[in-house]
């Protein structure tokens, strides 16, 4: 009997410490578990955000924080069972999910986030984009303005806050009420059909953006005329001829941005091509060519490089027929030719061309050529050259040709 | 005459010496002037694209380019990911170093200001904090005409940290946070100008339900739903081992080994991809196509394969996490067909680099990537082969397969398996196991081949009673080791050179006999 009861004491005092041992275990369980007392999920940006947690612990237990643009570890200030984080001014400043993470021990005891949004009592700031600063005209050309409203911490304000965008054309002025998605209130502004300068401007709240200036370009050239000027029709190669197109315009009757290139495209008799340029001025470009040394027939149409073109014009010139008088020098060495003289018996400007060319036996020696001064041109024919006897000569100039008999020149 | 206080020989020595001097002097003199000449890197003053390979490469993927503004174009979306992703980079190491290096090129004025005081804050603190993103889910938003503003959502990044204070860890934290972020283009960079944090979306994962050859049910491995049980070798060739897919690859002698297993009755090969040799982040498709080639011929002479990632990898850092983690994702998912591989074994021997490497980087490395291979590989199961019995237990709820090592006493096994099986219901794997036959000059009481066959024999016996899965070490003695793998005493190098169950001429040591049950 008394070895039972010692039986069960021994039994039961067993049990009872293990139970105490597992009830101790819970204890020392509970011991570390925090609860958040904070219950707030929501803080505007620059005002004091404090984590609060009640629990028991070890250790000093420490929060760390993941945020929009940095982490850190707080230290904790203890008051009687609870325990506070501070958050530092430059997280509370700033907007965006918070995430916590109370660290006991190396070990996570508890997570939570919350949530900064904009403070919408601080002042707000417009920041704004023009892009592009410049379109054409029409045609569903446009440029974009793009608006990003914060709050005085730089945060982005929240969703579908309103923008007003306004913009002035002429006597058109235009508010759009736009709401912020994405951080961005923005608006595609479309050219007008006339060319000047769209100013547009936004606000939000009592922030206002500066005057922006999108400059709206005439849009490209349509097709034109062109005509001709000059002061007589002899291919004299001395005067100018004055090519001019008509005010070049856009479809919608702009007249083109000042410095539009035109090419004026020159056919001559033979089919070659010559070219000049010209720049638009108020509309008008204007090209020059220099008169043929011949009688020539050009055929003229001009172009904006791959967007528009001219109609065709032809101009004749005519032959001045020039008198051309020529003499030898007492060996026959050397050719004078000239007085050339032009249409009105006038002697022809400096700086005609003189072609010699000489030949020996009716074949082609060769072909000097030299330009008038003073209606003269002179030819030497250098006897370490020329060592036959007799040459033949044709004299070509202003599109007339002359040709001398056999000639002999000296020999020494 | 003695050479020494012999008059002339001090005058040659002076003579020499100041000759020398000179010579210095001169060559100093010169290198000075010429580092001075060298003037600046003309190619300075430009704003060049900065190499910028293997660096950082999280998983990038682009949801929707679609939005409202302007059509993106594959150019800027190419540099806006990379300087975006620069940002994250600049950011993680200013973190961990407290330095604001980079920053200005990657972060517009305001946030600037704010990361300098976070920065300055977490350096009086003494606070470091080791961190990095692993997955991007980007989605543009807004795309502006003038192509000089965007904004995007990146939907779902998971960060992964290391906190450090006054150098000791506090803890590690992962987390997965949505991030809405505006950039500008200035002077060429695409710089944050906003940046705020917002909670994850949910996630909207469509479950596949994969074909798989072989599953797990239970604490046992089935192929086609019949129950699968292991009986492998780890295999390298004779001649190159640790280092199969370099000039010595050679397939006929490959074949002739899967051969000489499969003639052995044995159903499965454990192989290695070494992490370097196949170039890291940016796999050699040749080295690939090798080990393409040698899956192939096990598939043809129907032995299945563990393939073992990461051989010779140590360094575990959380800043080059990504990197491993683009390695793993090419190698594994242009495997993935294969139905011969049973599994992708991360790591060999891991816990062996938790005390250098800190635990505190390993276990969350494993962890995370035992995700990326089966999301690359969903039909394909995963394994750690861990050094020893008790390290079994460690990720034992995130991998398919328990994979250890045993080279202790064959006593000590039954109760330490034991252990195991009450820790974990899923299949065991004994992934290496043997005995070198290392008994010679340099170990005069080491195993002879008799004391190995003995080994093999029991263990056998055991595996028979027990009906248990286990890949033995290794097929072939090998004439040299590589210093990476046992260290260059020759005692050491010499015991792991006589594991094999074939001796270097090739003939079977008495063990052969035992390789399997």
């Amino acid at each position: 009997m008394i070895k039972r009861k010692l039986y069960i004491i021994i039994l039961v005092s067993i049990a009872l410490v293990l139970l105490s041992v597992t009830l101790l275990d819970e204890k020392s369980t509970s011991k570390n578990t925090f609860s958040c007392l904070t219950n707030q999920e929501s803080f505007a940006a620059g005002k004091p955000i404090t984590i609060e947690f009640k629990g028991n612990y070890e250790n000093k237990p420490q929060l760390f924080i993941i945020h929009s643009l940095g982490r850190t570890l707080l230290d904790g200030v203890l008051k009687n069972d609870t325990i506070q984080f501070n958050l530092p001014k430059n997280y509370t400043n700033k907007t965006g999910l918070v995430s916590w993470f109370l660290i006991e021990n190396n070990e996570e005891k508890a997570k939570g986030n919350f949530q900064i949004v904009p403070n919408d009592k601080t002042k707000t700031n417009l920041e704004s984009y023009l892009g592009p600063p410049s379109t054409l005209a029409g045609d569903n050309h446009f440029v974009m303005f793009v608006t990003i409203p914060t709050d005085d911490f730089d945060n982005p304000k929240l969703e579908n806050t309103n923008v007003a965008i306004k913009h002035q054309f002429l006597n058109a002025i235009a508010t759009d009420n736009k709401k912020t998605k994405d951080f961005i209130a923005w608006k595609n502004i479309y050219a007008p059909t006339k060319s000047g300068i769209v100013l547009i401007s936004a606000s939000c709240n009592e922030a206002l953006t500066k005057e922006f200036d999108a400059v709206i370009y005439p849009s490209i050239a349509t097709d034109f005329t062109i005509s001709y000027k000059r002061n007589h029709e002899f291919a004299d190669g001395n005067q100018i001829t004055k090519l001019t197109t008509s005010t070049l315009k856009d479809k919608f009757g702009n007249t083109v941005s000042d410095g539009t290139m035109v090419t004026f495209i020159i056919k001559n008799k033979e089919n070659a091509i010559l070219k000049t340029f010209g720049t638009t001025i108020e509309g008008i470009a204007t090209g020059q060519i220099l008169h043929p040394e011949k009688e020539e027939n050009y055929t003229i149409k001009a172009f904006v490089n791959g967007i528009s073109k001219s109609n065709s014009i032809e101009i004749a010139y005519k032959s001045i027929n020039p008198t051309v008088e020529f003499s030898f020098s007492k060996d026959n060495r050397t050719i004078i030719v000239g007085p050339i003289k032009s249409f009105m018996n006038q002697i022809v400007p400096d700086g005609i061309k003189v072609n010699l060319n000489i030949y020996h036996k009716d074949k082609l020696v060769e072909t000097i050529t030299e330009n008038s001064n003073k209606g003269k041109a002179e030819f030497y024919l250098s006897p370490e050259f020329y060592k036959e006897k007799s040459y033949r000569f044709e004299i070509e100039t202003l599109g007339k040709t002359i040709k001398t008999k056999e000639i002999n020149v000296v020999n020494q | 005459m003695s050479l020494i206080n012999n008059r002339n020989s001090y005058r040659a020595f002076l003579l020499i010496s100041f000759i020398a001097l000179n010579i210095l002097v001169l060559f100093g003199i010169s290198s000075i002037l010429a580092y001075l000449n060298e003037g600046a890197d003309r190619s300075t003053m430009l704003h060049l694209d900065k190499v910028s390979a293997n660096t950082y490469l999280p998983k990038v993927t682009w949801k929707s380019l679609e939005n409202p503004g302007r059509e993106m174009e594959k150019q800027t979306l190419a540099t806006l990911e990379k300087h975006y992703l620069f940002s994250w980079y600049i950011k993680n190491n200013a973190l961990k170093n407290n330095t604001d290096k980079g920053i200005d090129d990657y972060f517009t004025e305001n946030p600037r200001k704010t990361l300098d005081t976070i920065i300055k804050n977490n350096k009086a603190k003494k606070i470091s904090i080791e961190s990095t993103t692993l997955t991007h889910n980007p989605k543009l938003e807004f795309y502006s005409e003038d192509g000089q503003l965007v904004v995007f959502t990146d939907e779902n990044v998971v960060e992964f940290q290391n906190i450090y204070q006054d150098k000791k860890l506090i803890t590690s934290v992962k987390d997965t946070a949505t991030y809405k972020v505006l950039m500008l283009l200035e002077d060429g960079f695409w710089r944050i100008r906003h940046c705020e944090r917002m909670a994850k979306v949910a996630d909207s994962l469509k479950v596949n339900s994969i074909e798989k050859v072989f599953t797990v049910k239970g604490n046992q491995i089935l192929k086609n739903n019949k129950p699968f049980v292991i009986k492998g070798i780890n295999y390298y060739p004779k001649n190159s081992a640790w280092d199969m897919y370099g000039d010595l690859f050679n397939l006929d002698t490959i074949a002739a080994d899967f051969d000489i297993i499969t003639n052995a009755k044995l159903n499965t090969i454990r192989i290695f991809v070494p992490y370097e040799d196949f170039g890291k982040a940016e796999v050699i498709i040749e080295k690939l196509e090798k080990l393409k080639q040698v899956l192939t011929l096990a598939e043809t002479k129907k032995l299945a394969v563990i393939v073992t990632l990461f051989d010779f990898y140590g360094d575990y850092s959380v800043a080059n996490w990504t990197l491993t983690q683009r390695h793993a994702e090419t190698v594994v998912s242009s495997c993935k067909d294969f139905d011969n591989i049973i599994a992708w074994d991360i790591k060999n021997e891991p816990d062996l680099d938790f005390e250098s490497r800190g635990i505190q980087n390993v276990k969350p490395w494993l962890s995370e990537m035992i995700e990326v291979v089966k999301k690359a590989a969903p039909n394909h199961l995963t394994t750690i082969g861990y050094s020893n019995i008790k390290a079994g237990e460690i990720l034992k709820d995130e991998v398919d397969l328990v994979s250890y090592h045993y080279y202790e006493h064959i006593s000590l096994f039954e109760d330490k398996l034991a252990v195991l099986e009450k820790a974990t219901n899923k299949p065991l794997v004994m992934q290496e196991f043997g005995m070198s036959s290392n008994k010679g000059f340099w170990s005069w009481f080491g195993n002879s081949k008799e004391d190995q066959a003995t080994y093999h024999k029991k263990m056998q016996e055991l595996f028979k009673e027990k009906q248990l899965a286990f890949v033995s070490w290794t097929l072939y003695d090998f004439p040299k080791v590589p210093n990476g793998v046992a260290g260059k005493w020759p005692w050491i190098k010499n015991k792991q050179k006589q594991f094999g169950f074939i001796d270097v001429e090739g003939r079977q040591k008495p063990s052969f006999l035992y390789i399997t049950y």
